[in-house]
């Protein structure tokens, strides 16, 4: 889908590179890549417009627009931060995922071990089914 | 229409729902200025405002997937969703053991169905808790909405001038045809068509505001309650003639529209008058006419009231509204 990147370089730095479509940050990748090639392949549906995965020094990044990525990773670490803070609040225990939606496309993002994991996909995907094939 | 309309009805509207599913743990409904509209007497207030100030927060940030519309957090005992309905966002949280679909449908279907019904009640108060302030950019509907009222008007006057010019009567006459005119072709009054005439000075709309945040916190401690009527000082012009009524006095457009969003349904027909020796007065009113009064802060006079209360022309004198 895009060309990849490897950097030693701050990870809000490499972010900020519109032309990144996926980027690995790691000197040693934390990421399972299971879990990559999971996502890998979810992202080939035509309604999934991509994905970010988080750990403390890695960030995975495969967009279909990379020159959103500031927007979308900002929004989603916003959403899982609120998302913990909404689930402590109204007492719904630990989180598991947040979906947010907006007028053309959602996003489910969740915490799986040490990754963030955020999903962006058209509106009318069944993201629950999604989040199965993620979290088998 | 004010959210306190909307709040008594909604208010019910949860307890109900909440009564037939007690896997409900927590509902509340916050408009588009994160203001509390209605909630369930068990969630917090202090737990409400932190919720949406987190939805806040991802909302600013929401531009990128077209605004925010909803925000589902998926626990592991439960699950939290905040969603978007009318000019409201609907926030519940409820337990695993809750039917998520049940739920969704009765509030997809029972909020929706409850703002409709207050807003059918009374459609013609905006629905907003702004504070009042004029309309800088008057709507097309609302220019033309004054300009038949002016141009009937004018009409009507070069009517009976032609007619009856020292039957003083007439006024009444006039009077009596602009409000069937007005009836049947099912216009707003000239009142509420005044909307659009140009916003008022500073100090004329600071009061508003403050009888505005009075009314809330009003309202939040002992129920609805009509915010006290605003005071506005201006300044006496005389107005006379033939058809000039002598008991009616013409004030700025822009304070007889803040007047009408201010107490909605309610009827302004006529004002207390004092002047600044304390004499008091009441009489009808009318919106002024001539534009180039439009703005300055005056009133337009009859000698008559002017007697009354002692006073004349460029002298200050306030003015607020009798509602009933």
């Amino acid at each position: 889908m895009g060309k990849k990147k490897k950097s030693s370089a701050e990870t809000e730095t490499v972010l900020t590179e519109e032309d990144a479509a996926v980027i690995d940050l790691a000197e040693e990748p934390k990421v399972s890549s299971d879990l990559v090639k999971t996502l890998s392949k979810i992202c080939k549906r035509k309604t999934v417009l991509g994905y970010i995965i988080r750990d403390a020094s890695t960030a995975t990044i495969d967009l279909k627009e990379p020159e959103k990525l500031v927007d979308y990773a900002m929004l989603t670490s916003q959403a899982l931060e609120s998302g913990q803070e909404l689930s402590q609040l109204l007492a719904v225990g630990e989180l598991k995922s947040t979906v947010i939606e907006g007028r053309d496309i959602k996003a489910v993002c969740m915490i799986i071990g040490e990754s963030k994991i955020s999903v962006f996909m058209k509106k009318s995907v069944d993201h629950a089914d999604l989040l199965n094939s993620i979290t088998q | 229409m004010s959210n306190e309309v909307y709040a008594f009805a909604l208010d019910n509207a949860l307890k109900e729902v909440k009564s037939v599913c007690p896997d409900l743990a927590n509902t509340f409904i916050f408009d588009e200025n994160y203001f509390t509209v209605a909630k369930d007497p068990d969630t917090p207030q202090e737990a409400i405002n932190k919720a949406i100030d987190e939805f806040h927060l991802v909302k600013e940030k929401a531009e990128a997937i077209g605004g925010l519309e909803t925000v589902t957090v998926q626990g592991s005992e439960g699950q939290v969703k905040i969603s978007r309905i009318n000019n409201f966002y609907l926030a519940t949280a409820f337990s695993k053991e809750a039917d998520e679909k049940f739920i969704g449908t009765l509030y997809g279907v029972l909020i929706p169905t409850v703002i409709k019904l207050v807003d059918q009640l009374q459609p013609d108060v905006p629905n907003d808790e702004t504070p009042m302030t004029a309309d800088p950019e008057p709507t097309q509907e609302l220019i033309e909405q004054t300009y038949h009222e002016e141009a009937f008007e004018e009409t009507q006057q070069f009517t009976l001038e032609n007619v009856e010019p020292e039957n003083v009567e007439s006024e009444s006459v006039e009077t009596e045809y602009a409000e069937a005119e007005h009836e049947a072709l099912e216009q707003p009054s000239f009142e509420e068509a005044a909307i659009i005439e140009e916003p008022t000075t500073e100090e004329q709309v600071e009061p508003i505001e403050d009888e505005q945040a009075n009314a809330s916190e009003d309202f939040e401690e002992n129920g609805p309650v009509l915010p006290e009527p605003p005071v506005t000082q201006v300044i006496v012009e005389s107005i006379g003639g033939l058809l000039i009524k002598s008991d009616t006095v013409r004030i700025d457009n822009s304070v007889i529209s803040r007047w009408n969003d201010l107490y909605g349904d309610k009827t302004i027909q006529e004002v207390y008058l004092e002047a600044l020796d304390g004499k008091t007065t009441r009489c009808k009113f009318k919106p002024i006419k001539d534009s180039k009064y439009e703005g300055k802060g005056v009133i337009q006079m009859p000698e008559k009231i002017q007697a009354a209360l002692e006073t004349s022309k460029g002298e200050l004198v306030m003015v607020k509204p009798v509602v009933e």
